[in-house]
């Protein structure tokens, strides 16, 4: 990485610069040190991912190259006042909010009253109280750096929070995190990490997003770690909202012991630069997952998903539907793995993966694949490309609708089969909302 | 090199029905690589001096290039130095009829069951035998020529057609294209070259079976197919390889033109030898093949059965370049014991309402690895191209593996893509629904691979269907239970 001297990002020097800012360590991060020196140690050896990877084949991060981004440092954000984000406040939410200003956690905006026995919800930075034993071994025990990037998460995490709950608790409301960035003067690299951890029967409702205030410049690079205990079920909604001036990158990583359930629907409408990293470890027989997710490229913006399920036990179920809406200079990427090994007979996967092109200049490159080493199994993955069907359009423009509203709720229509499978009625009622304004915007 | 009756017993027990070796004098260089060798291939061949400039060139950007890693196959790497270059039949005979050829050969043809007489009557079909590396029988020569057909071989067209060779040699697959085919663009020593003028029908399917017999020759064939404007013609190729301990590599490049309202039909039975139950010996099948639909309407159609080789390596290529071209891919992939295959095709949409079609059957039995990977991609100037892919893969066996690595990139949104994978095993119903009306298991397998390939057979000419089929069950013999 010696190689990048020139004006730009090097992810070292980003690693030194927060390493700095770090020092002296509150006391109470101290049990963070051993995972922070080993991300540390990996950014040092990993290089930084080119097109010639093939898991980045068509997605250059070449913008590290645009800006020198500075990793971001606390700031004083009490100024944030709730009539500041109240635009990005759901109504009548009733669990608990956790809400991260470039990373940091914010209390003054948050809201910790809906505490609920069994649930041990902490913040990384330690401004929520000690952080439990429980929790504390699961944390980096879950990811694998698969890039440098998550690598650096490890090395430099900010804040984020920590989520612990008990045995056969079931939570009452959905649990919201969400991250506003704000923008600085110098484009800035924050690393959120989150990490959810749900015992053996549990029942959680977990809602994550991010957001900005303005059209702030910055590069959220994110790693959220769970583990789901037997026979638990988590709900897991994504929402990605980030500036269109901003790079996004999320590594999920998701461990699921026996008839464990987890269900992901994940949106993601923002940022210039957009990549999501999902893998889903089938640790124990009997799971099952659902994940659902929507891409939407506007002009410039790249959207990227890339999946990776990793059917490791037998009698698992997965299905996952994604889909992209393309328009402008948009581009999508679509990367679906699904593997599986030797034993993990009896396994059913279905993947979908459809794509709607609303122009002439947008592209589209997708790429499912399947991996397949035991016999007796079902597995199946379709993909489609198209623009919008002549036949609907007509129906519609006959009955009078106007073209640019026709194209819209084609579109809606399109993005509905993802978009129904957000349960929280207030933050479905949010993301169609934000995705008509989107879309309201391409189709001008 | 001459085996004992002994060694040639052994091998025909071992059960590979194609495993033995002919006892002809062979003349063969040293094993290894070297400007010298291919000096030496070239003047063997008496080839004029841009041949051998192109295939120093080629030598040369070779020399730069390190062998591909990202196929999903697994072998130990190739000693290019310990491969011999050059094999000729000693007597190299220039034939009038098949009375003058070499009746060891023509009796090696007949254990294959390709008896080159009856098939000239029965079945109309001229064939060009490759034995090794030289063309040794060439029949139907006459008809084709009256027709305006020509259908020679590579160092025959270096001879008499240079113009045309030099024209379109390398014009489909560089020499710098990958690793194998730039080694195949410095050592390639025979092959098949096929000119159609203007709207000429080829009388009759042409064929070529190749066999590969010297021990430690690597076989580098070069095929070229030109098909000018509203010219068709169907071609065939089929493959069976003696059995060898040591892993011998097959890396052949094949080129076709096809200019406006022409159409290409390429069909290959490959059977060659798949090492034993060990993996050990069997053929590497390295192989380039791409298309070139030059012509506005123009039409190439890749069909292939494979079921040999230890590893295999190839993917045909459609480049649909004149407007409302059509490509098409229709495979069947066979992997069993320690087989390896990583196949499948790339169609690159480039004019309008150009079509591809791509049907992908894959069986993966034993210890069989199985890839599908394939390309599609719309360019930007691809009006209204449609692509429709279907891969399917069957599993036999759990320690079998099946995978399925489809890129899709589109840049114009008036294409449509569409793209379906299924992985499975054979049904218990389906086994159950054959067994209760007594069939035994195997043939209950039989009968459900065979109508899962059977659209892939429909593509064959009706000669190799049955070849197909017949190739089909003996490779699952023993594969089920």
């Amino acid at each position: 990485m010696s190689t990048e001297q020139h004006a730009g990002t090097s992810l070292n020097a980003v690693l030194q610069a927060g390493q700095r800012a770090m020092t002296p360590r509150p006391s109470n991060m101290d049990w963070l040190t051993p995972v922070r020196e080993r991300g540390a140690a990996s950014v040092a050896e990993m290089p930084l991912p080119s097109r010639k990877d093939e898991a980045w084949r068509y997605t250059s991060v070449g913008f590290l190259e645009q800006a020198e981004y500075q990793p971001l440092v606390e700031g004083p954000f009490d100024a944030i006042q709730l009539s500041d984000i109240d635009d990005l406040l759901l109504p009548q939410s009733q669990g608990l909010r956790l809400v991260f200003v470039n990373g940091y956690l914010a209390t003054a905006v948050s809201d910790l009253a809906h505490q609920q026995d069994g649930i041990q919800v902490r913040s990384l930075a330690g401004g929520l109280g000690d952080v439990s034993v429980d929790l504390r071994r699961h944390l980096d025990a879950i990811a694998e750096h698969r890039h440098v990037f998550a690598a650096l998460n490890s090395a430099l995490m900010s804040d984020g929070a920590l989520i612990h709950v008990d045995r056969d608790i079931v939570s009452r409301a959905p649990i919201e995190i969400l991250h506003i960035s704000v923008g600085m003067e110098q484009p800035g690299i924050s690393h959120p990490r989150h990490l959810i951890v749900l015992e053996s029967g549990a029942r959680a409702e977990i809602t994550e997003r991010y957001a900005c205030l303005g059209d702030a410049r910055y590069f959220n690079n994110a790693l959220v770690e769970v583990a789901l205990g037997a026979d638990s079920e988590l709900l897991h909604t994504r929402l990605q909202e980030e500036s269109p001036q901003s790079q996004h990158l999320s590594d999920l990583q998701v461990r699921l012991a026996e008839r464990s359930r987890y269900r992901l629907v994940m949106a993601a409408l923002g940022g210039a630069w957009s990549r999501s990293d999902v893998r889903v470890s089938f640790d124990g027989e009997g799971a099952e997952a659902e994940l659902d997710g929507l891409m939407l490229a506007r002009d410039q913006q790249l959207n990227d998903i890339h999946l990776d399920v990793q059917h490791k036990s037998a009698h698992c179920t997965s299905r996952e539907t994604f889909k992209g809406i393309l328009d402008g200079k948009g581009r999508v990427v679509f990367d679906g793995r699904i593997v599986v090994a030797e034993d993990a007979q009896k396994t059913d996967a279905q993947l979908s993966n459809d794509n709607l092109m609303l122009s002439r200049s947008s592209e589209v490159d997708t790429k499912p694949q399947l991996e397949i080493y035991a016999d007796d199994v079902k597995c199946s993955h379709g993909t489609t490309v198209g623009e919008l069907d002549a036949n609907m359009m007509f129906y519609l423009r006959s009955r009078g609708i106007p073209h640019a509203r026709a194209k819209q709720m084609l579109c809606q229509g399109f993005a509905e089969e993802v978009m129904a499978h957000i349960d929280n009625e207030p933050l479905r009622a949010y993301a169609n909302k934000l995705l008509t304004a989107r879309l309201a915007q391409t189709t001008e | 090199m001459t085996p004992t009756a002994k060694q040639m017993d052994d091998l025909v027990d071992k059960g590979y029905e194609h495993g033995f070796v002919t006892d002809i004098e062979t003349e063969i260089i040293p094993p290894g690589l070297s400007e010298d060798v291919i000096r030496f291939i070239s003047s063997k061949k008496n080839e004029p001096a841009w041949v051998l400039d192109y295939r120093l060139q080629a030598f040369t950007h070779w020399q730069t290039m390190t062998p591909p890693r990202w196929a999903s196959v697994d072998h130990p790497p190739i000693d290019h130095q310990a491969i011999s270059y050059f094999a000729a039949p000693k007597r190299k005979p220039e034939l009038n009829s098949l009375d003058e050829v070499d009746p060891e050969l023509l009796r090696t043809y007949e254990k294959l069951g390709i008896p080159i007489e009856e098939q000239k009557a029965l079945a109309g079909v001229a064939v060009d035998a490759v034995f090794d590396s030289v063309s040794v029988a060439t029949t139907f020569r006459q008809n084709l020529a009256d027709a305006g057909v020509i259908f020679c071989s590579i160092s025959e067209a270096a001879q008499e057609y240079p113009d045309l060779l030099r024209q379109y040699l390398g014009s489909v697959v560089p020499h710098t294209d990958n690793y194998y085919a730039a080694l195949n663009a410095a050592v390639f020593t025979d092959g098949t070259f096929v000119y159609l003028p203007k709207g000429v029908r080829c009388p009759m399917e042409l064929s070529t079976y190749f066999r590969i017999n010297a021990q430690n020759t690597g076989q580098f064939e070069r095929t070229l197919i030109i098909a000018e404007e509203g010219s068709h013609v169907s071609y065939l190729e089929g493959c069976t390889a003696p059995q060898r301990d040591e892993n011998q590599l097959h890396a052949a490049v094949v080129e076709l033109i096809a200019m406006q309202d022409a159409q290409i039909k390429y069909s290959t039975v490959q059977n060659w030898y798949p090492g034993d139950e060990e993996g050990k010996g069997g053929i590497y099948n390295f192989v380039t093949k791409r298309g070139d639909c030059r012509g506005d309407r123009s039409k190439i159609s890749w069909t292939q059965v494979e079921t040999g080789s230890a590893i295999t390596w190839k993917y045909p290529s459609c480049i649909l370049r004149g407007d409302d071209s059509v490509g098409e891919f229709y495979s069947v992939a066979v992997t069993k014991g320690r087989q390896q295959a990583d196949t499948g095709t790339k169609m690159i949409h480039v004019g309008r309402n150009t079509t591809s079609t791509i049907v992908s059957k894959g069986i993966s039995a034993g210890k069989g690895q199985q890839a599908y990977r394939g390309l599609v991609r719309m360019a930007q100037r691809a009006e209204n191209a449609r692509n429709h892919t279907q891969c399917d893969s069957l599993l036999i066996g759990d320690r079998c593996a099946a995978h399925t690595f489809p890129y899709i990139e589109v840049k114009n949104p008036t294409a449509k893509v569409e793209h379906e994978a299924t992985t499975s095993k054979i049904g218990e119903d389906q086994l159950f629904y054959c067994r209760s009306r007594g069939l035994s298991e195997e043939d209950a397998v039989s009968l459900i691979v065979n109508g899962f390939c059977k659209e892939i057979f429909n593509e064959l000419p009706m000669e190799f269907a049955v070849e197909a089929q017949k190739l089909l069950a003996i490779s699952l013999e023993g594969a089920v239970g």
